[in-house]
C-alpha cells in the first residue's frame, strides 16, 4: 500500500507544482492593453478567436476578412446560448474574442460583468445599423452588443398537405384536423410564449399561475405535435414529415427554395422576435481585432452576403438596399412592420426561467 | 528518492500495470466525480454557480415522482436496446466464430466499419428510411402493401431500432471473443455423452460465454442510458430521459447541484443493479460448479 | 443436415450486414445526389466532393480527428489491457476500489464527465486543444479495453501461467507470451471499439477542445444539425473507402507474408 501511495503523491505533486507555474502564466492572460500587445506581437500574424452559432457566418465573408486585414480568423461553434453561456463562464470569459448571443443572454452576460463594453468609435460602419433593432430593453445603448442578424418564429405551412388559409393564428394549431401534423421548437422559452399568447398573457411573464395555464394548454397541444426540433426544422418539413410548424424565418426561406408551397404565417397573437449580436468577452484578447471583425461584419456587402447565404435580414439598413428586389421584397424573411409590432422579444426573465423549466420537464414527461 | 528505490524491489511488471490504471482513474475519474459528488451538496447561485451552504436538498428533490417516471423510462429503454442487441448479436456472433479462421477478421472488419461514420450522421440516414416518404413507405406504397405511409419515424419503435443500430457492435465484439476461445472438444465430449443441440447450447455455450454476455450488456446498456439524441431525432424529442434532464439542469437551469445529485444517484442505482446481478450470477453459477464473473 | 445449417448461419451472417449497411449506403448514394436535401433523385453530380475537398477546414479536422483517435485508442488499448490483466491475475489492496472506478467511469452521464473533466484541466492548467481532448477521450475509451479484456480472460485456465513462473519467467515474460496472444482478440476489439468512441465524441469534446483546434465529429455535428449536408455524406464515403482500401491492402501483405 505504502509504494502506492508514494506513486501517487509524485503524481499529484507534479500535478501541482505545474498548477503553480501556469498560476502566473494565466493571470498575465487577463486582457489590460499591455496584455493585448503581448499577445499579439508585431510580426506574428493577428489572430482573431470567433465563437458562433453553427451555420451563422458566411465562410465567403470570413475569407475576405481574412484576406484584407490579415487577421487569422479561428472559428467554434456552439448550438445553444446555455453551451456558449456554460462554457465562457467556467474559463471567465477567456478564450474567444467575439460571441454572438441572443437578446436575453447579452442582457444576462452584460448584467454578470462577462462582456466588455464596444468601442463605437472604432466601429466605422456603426450608421449602416437600422435604428429600429438597437437601442432595445436588453441593452440600452447598445454599450455592449452590436446587433448582427434578427429574425422571427412564426409558423410555415406546406400547402399541399394543409389549407393554409386557415391558420391564422398560434390558436388554430389546436384545431383536431391537425393531428400529428404539426412540429414545435424544441425550447422552452418558444413553446412557452406561444402557450402564454394564446392565453392572453405576457409571453415574459415570470407568474406561476400564468405560466401553469400556458402549459395546461400546451398540454392539450401534444396529441398533435409529431415532433419538437429546434435543430434543423425545415428538414421535417421538407421530408414530408410534419406540415405545420413553429420554425425560424431564415429556416422557412431554405425550405420555400425546395418547396412549392410553403406558407409562412405571423400569427394573429404576435410571433417572436428575435436578434442576436455580436459581443466581446470580458477575457477577450485579440480585442482591436475583435472591433475589426465587428466592423467588417457591419458593411454592406458583408450584410447583403449574411442575408442571401442564411435568409435571415440583417439590421442593416445599407445591406438592405443593395439586395435585389425579389428578395428585398421577400416577406418570409423580411416581415411587415406591423408583423413585427405584434410580436416581442425575449427578456432575462431571471429565476423565473426555473418555473418554466418545470413545467417544460412536466410537458415532456407527458405529466 | 525513496519511490525509486522501493521501485527496484517491486516487480516492475506488477507496479506499471496496476499503477498506470490506477493513476489514471484516479486523475480522471475520481477527481472529476468526487467534485460532482462535492457540487450536488452544495447550493445553486445564479452568478458563481455553485455556493455553500452544504445540504442534501437536490437529492430530496430527485425523488419527485417526475424524476423517477423519467428514470424508469430511461431504464427500460435502455433494457429493451440490450436485449434486441443480444438477440440479434449473439446468433451473430456465433456465426461470425464458425466461420473458417481467416475469414473472421474480414467479417469483424465489415461490423465495425459503419460504425466509423458519426452516429448522427448515421441516425439522419434513418430517418430518411424510416420517414413517411422513406425509402420504407416507398417500397410499401408503390407495392401496394399499405396505402398509407406507416407512422414509422417519432414513434418508439424508431428510437429503439436507433438505438440497436447506434450499439449493437458494442455487443457484437465482446461477444465473439467469448465465443471464439470456446473449445470444440467439449462439445464433442457432451455429445459423445448424448447431450442434444439445445441442452449443448444451454448447459455448455451460454454458461461459458457469459463473461462475454455481461461485458457486451453493459457496454450496451450504460450508453444507452445517455444517448438521449438518439431518442430525440427518432422519437420526436417528445420523450424525457434522464440524459435530457441532466444536460437541462446544467446548461439551461443551471443547477449544477442538483444535475450532480441526479448523475450521482444514477451511478448509485446502476451499481447497485450490477452488484445485485453480479452476486446473483456468482451464486447461479457456483452452484451449477462452473467458474462465474465476479467482477 | 450440416449443409443447411450452414446455408443458415451464411444467410443470416448476410443479412445482417445488409442491414448495417442500408443507412451507410442512403448516405453514399445520396452523396452522388444533386438534391441537396436527398428528398428525391435530382440527378447524378461530384458538386459536393468539389466542395468537400475546397472546404480546408473540413480536411484539417478530419486529420486532427484521425490522430486524437488512433493515439487515444492506443493509449487506453495499453492502459486498460494491462489494468484488466492486473484485475484478472493479482491480488492488491485496493482492487475492489479501482474496478468500481471503472464502472464509474463508464456509468457518469457524458454531459457530467464533460464539465466535470473541464474543471479538472483548467485547474491543473492544462490547454484547452489536443492535449486536453486526448485526455478526455483516453479516459472515457479506457473502462471499455477494461471490460472487453477482462471478459476475455475470464475462464481461461490460468495454471500454464504458474507453470511457466515456476520456471522462471518474469511477469513481463509472462505476459508477452501467453497472456496477450490469449488476449488479443479482445485487445483488438478494445481498441477497434475505442478508436469507433473517440471518432465518434461530440459532448465530451464539444467541452474539453479550445477554439484553435477542431475536430471531425464536432464539425460534423453541428453541420448536421442545421440541416442534412450533403458535404457531411461526401466526407463519410471518403472515409469509408478510405477505410476499406487501407484493410485491403492489409490484407493483401499479410497473406504476402505467409
Amino acid at each position: 500500500m505504502k509504494k502506492w501511495l508514494a506513486f501517487l503523491s509524485v503524481i499529484l505533486m507534479s500535478a501541482c507544482s505545474k498548477q503553480e507555474a501556469q498560476a502566473p502564466a494565466a493571470d498575465a492572460n487577463v486582457a489590460t492593453p499591455a496584455a493585448v500587445s503581448e499577445a499579439a506581437p508585431p510580426g506574428e500574424q493577428q489572430k482573431l478567436v470567433i465563437y458562433n452559432w453553427t451555420e451563422y457566418l458566411s465562410e465567403t465573408v470570413l475569407e475576405a476578412f481574412t484576406k484584407e486585414t490579415g487577421i487569422k480568423v479561428e472559428y467554434a461553434t456552439y448550438e445553444s446560448n446555455e453551451a456558449m453561456y456554460a462554457k465562457l463562464k467556467l474559463l471567465d470569459g477567456k478564450g474567444y474574442d467575439i460571441v454572438v448571443p441572443s437578446t436575453f443572454y447579452v442582457e444576462k452576460m452584460r448584467k454578470e460583468g462577462l462582456l466588455q463594453p464596444i468601442n463605437k468609435t472604432m466601429l466605422k460602419n456603426y450608421n449602416n445599423l437600422d435604428a429600429s433593432a438597437m437601442n432595445k430593453m436588453h441593452d440600452p445603448d447598445n454599450q455592449y452588443s452590436i446587433p448582427y442578424l434578427w429574425g422571427s418564429t412564426a409558423i410555415a405551412i406546406n400547402g399541399k398537405d394543409v389549407d393554409a388559409s386557415k391558420i391564422k393564428k398560434w390558436a388554430d394549431l389546436w384545431k383536431p384536423e391537425y393531428k400529428g401534423k404539426i412540429m414545435l421548437m424544441d425550447d422552452v422559452r418558444d413553446n412557452f410564449y406561444v402557450g402564454l399568447r394564446v392565453c392572453g398573457f405576457n409571453d415574459n411573464s415570470t407568474n406561476e399561475a400564468e405560466i401553469k395555464c400556458a402549459y395546461e394548454k400546451l398540454k392539450s397541444l401534444m396529441p398533435s405535435v409529431k415532433t419538437f426540433n429546434s435543430d434543423s426544422p425545415k428538414t421535417p418539413l421538407i421530408q414530408g414529415n410534419v406540415s405545420i410548424g413553429a420554425i425560424w424565418n431564415g429556416e422557412a426561406y431554405k425550405a420555400s427554395e425546395e418547396m412549392e408551397n410553403l406558407q409562412y404565417v405571423y400569427p394573429e397573437e404576435g410571433a417572436v422576435i428575435w436578434i442576436d449580436s455580436f459581443a466581446i468577452p470580458k477575457g477577450a484578447v485579440n480585442i482591436e481585432a475583435a472591433h475589426k471583425f465587428v466592423d467588417f461584419m457591419l458593411r454592406a456587402e458583408s450584410g447583403k452576403a449574411c442575408i442571401e447565404e442564411l435568409g435571415y435580414p440583417a439590421p442593416n439598413t445599407a445591406a438592405t438596399l443593395l439586395l435585389d428586389e425579389k428578395l428585398r421584397n421577400n416577406k418570409i424573411i423580411f416581415p411587415n412592420k406591423e408583423d413585427v409590432a405584434k410580436g416581442s422579444i425575449h427578456t432575462d426573465i431571471g429565476d423565473a426561467g426555473l418555473i418554466y423549466l418545470k413545467y417544460w420537464d412536466l410537458l415532456k414527461a407527458g405529466k | 528518492m525513496k519511490p525509486l528505490n522501493l521501485l527496484k524491489h517491486v516487480n516492475q511488471f506488477r507496479f506499471w500495470a496496476i499503477g498506470l490504471a490506477s493513476v489514471w482513474l484516479t486523475l480522471f475519474v475520481f477527481m472529476p466525480n468526487l467534485l460532482v459528488v462535492i457540487t450536488s451538496f452544495l447550493t445553486r447561485d445564479v452568478t458563481a454557480t455553485v455556493s455553500l451552504p452544504i445540504n442534501g436538498n437536490s437529492y430530496l428533490r430527485t425523488l419527485d415522482t417526475l424524476y423517477l417516471q423519467v428514470l424508469w423510462d430511461s431504464l427500460l429503454m435502455s433494457i429493451e436496446t440490450m436485449l434486441v442487441c443480444l438477440i440479434i448479436g449473439y446468433p451473430f456472433a456465433m456465426c461470425i466464430a464458425k466461420l473458417p479462421k481467416k475469414w473472421q477478421p474480414i467479417i469483424l472488419f465489415l461490423v465495425i466499419l459503419p460504425f466509423w461514420t458519426n452516429s448522427l450522421v448515421r441516425t439522419y440516414a434513418l430517418q430518411f428510411i424510416l420517414g413517411n416518404k422513406g425509402v420504407i413507405n416507398n417500397i410499401l406504397v408503390s407495392l401496394g402493401i399499405v396505402d398509407e405511409p406507416l407512422q414509422l419515424l417519432y414513434t418508439q419503435f424508431a428510437v429503439i431500432v436507433g438505438l440497436s443500430y447506434i450499439c449493437i457492435p458494442f455487443m457484437i465484439l465482446p461477444l465473439y471473443s467469448a465465443i471464439e476461445k470456446l473449445d470444440v472438444r467439449l462439445y464433442q465430449a457432451a455429445q459423445d455423452l448424448g447431450a442434444g443441440a439445445w441442452s449443448r447450447f444451454w448447459h455448455i455455450t451460454i454458461p461459458l460465454t457469459s463473461p462475454g454476455i455481461i461485458a457486451g450488456c453493459l457496454m450496451v446498456l450504460i450508453p444507452a442510458m445517455g444517448m438521449f439524441y438518439i431518442s430525440d431525432l427518432l422519437g420526436g424529442a417528445k420523450n424525457l430521459l434522464l440524459g435530457n434532464v441532466i444536460k437541462t439542469q446544467f446548461l439551461l437551469a443551471r443547477d449544477w447541484p442538483f444535475g450532480s445529485a441526479l448523475s450521482v444517484m444514477l451511478i448509485v442505482l446502476l451499481g447497485f443493479m450490477l452488484w445485485l446481478y453480479y452476486k446473483a450470477a456468482n451464486f447461479v453459477s457456483k452452484q451449477g460448479g462452473i467458474n462465474g464473473s465476479d467482477f | 443436415m450440416a449443409r443447411t445449417s450452414k446455408a443458415l448461419r451464411f444467410s443470416y451472417l448476410i443479412s445482417i450486414l445488409v442491414l448495417l449497411y442500408l443507412p451507410i449506403a442512403v448516405l453514399v448514394i445520396n452523396s452522388f445526389n444533386a438534391s441537396k436535401y436527398g428528398i428525391h433523385w435530382a440527378g447524378f453530380t461530384w458538386k459536393w466532393y468539389v466542395k468537400l475537398f475546397a472546404n480546408e477546414s473540413l480536411m484539417q479536422a478530419a486529420g486532427h480527428s484521425l490522430l486524437i483517435a488512433v493515439t487515444s485508442a492506443s493509449i487506453a488499448t495499453i492502459i486498460g489491457t494491462l489494468a484488466a490483466v492486473a484485475l484478472h491475475r493479482y491480488q492488491f489492496k485496493g482492487k475492489a476500489i479501482l474496478s468500481s472506478m471503472v464502472f464509474i467511469s463508464m456509468l457518469t452521464p457524458e454531459i457530467v464527465l464533460a464539465i466535470a473533466l473541464l474543471i479538472i484541466f483548467i485547474l491543473v492548467g492544462i490547454q484547452l486543444g489536443f492535449w486536453s481532448l486526448l485526455l478526455g477521450h483516453i479516459t472515457f475509451c479506457l473502462p471499455f479495453v477494461i471490460v472487453a479484456v477482462y471478459s476475455r480472460l475470464k475462464g481461461f485456465d490460468m495454471k500454464m501461467l504458474e507453470a511457466a513462473r515456476d520456471l522462471g519467467a518474469t511477469e513481463g515474460q509472462v505476459f508477452m507470451k501467453i497472456i496477450l496472444p490469449l488476449a488479443l482478440p479482445a485487445v483488438a476489439a478494445g481498441w477497434l471499439l475505442s478508436f469507433t468512441l473517440s471518432l465518434d465524441d461530440v459532448i465530451v469534446s464539444a467541452f474539453v477542445t479550445g477554439p484553435g483546434y477542431e475536430i471531425l465529429p464536432l464539425k460534423v455535428y453541428s453541420m448536421v444539425r442545421v440541416g442534412v449536408s450533403p458535404e457531411v455524406n461526401s466526407i463519410s464515403t471518403v472515409l469509408l473507402v478510405i477505410s476499406l482500401i487501407l484493410v485491403i491492402i492489409s490484407q493483401l501483405l499479410l497473406r504476402e507474408k505467409n
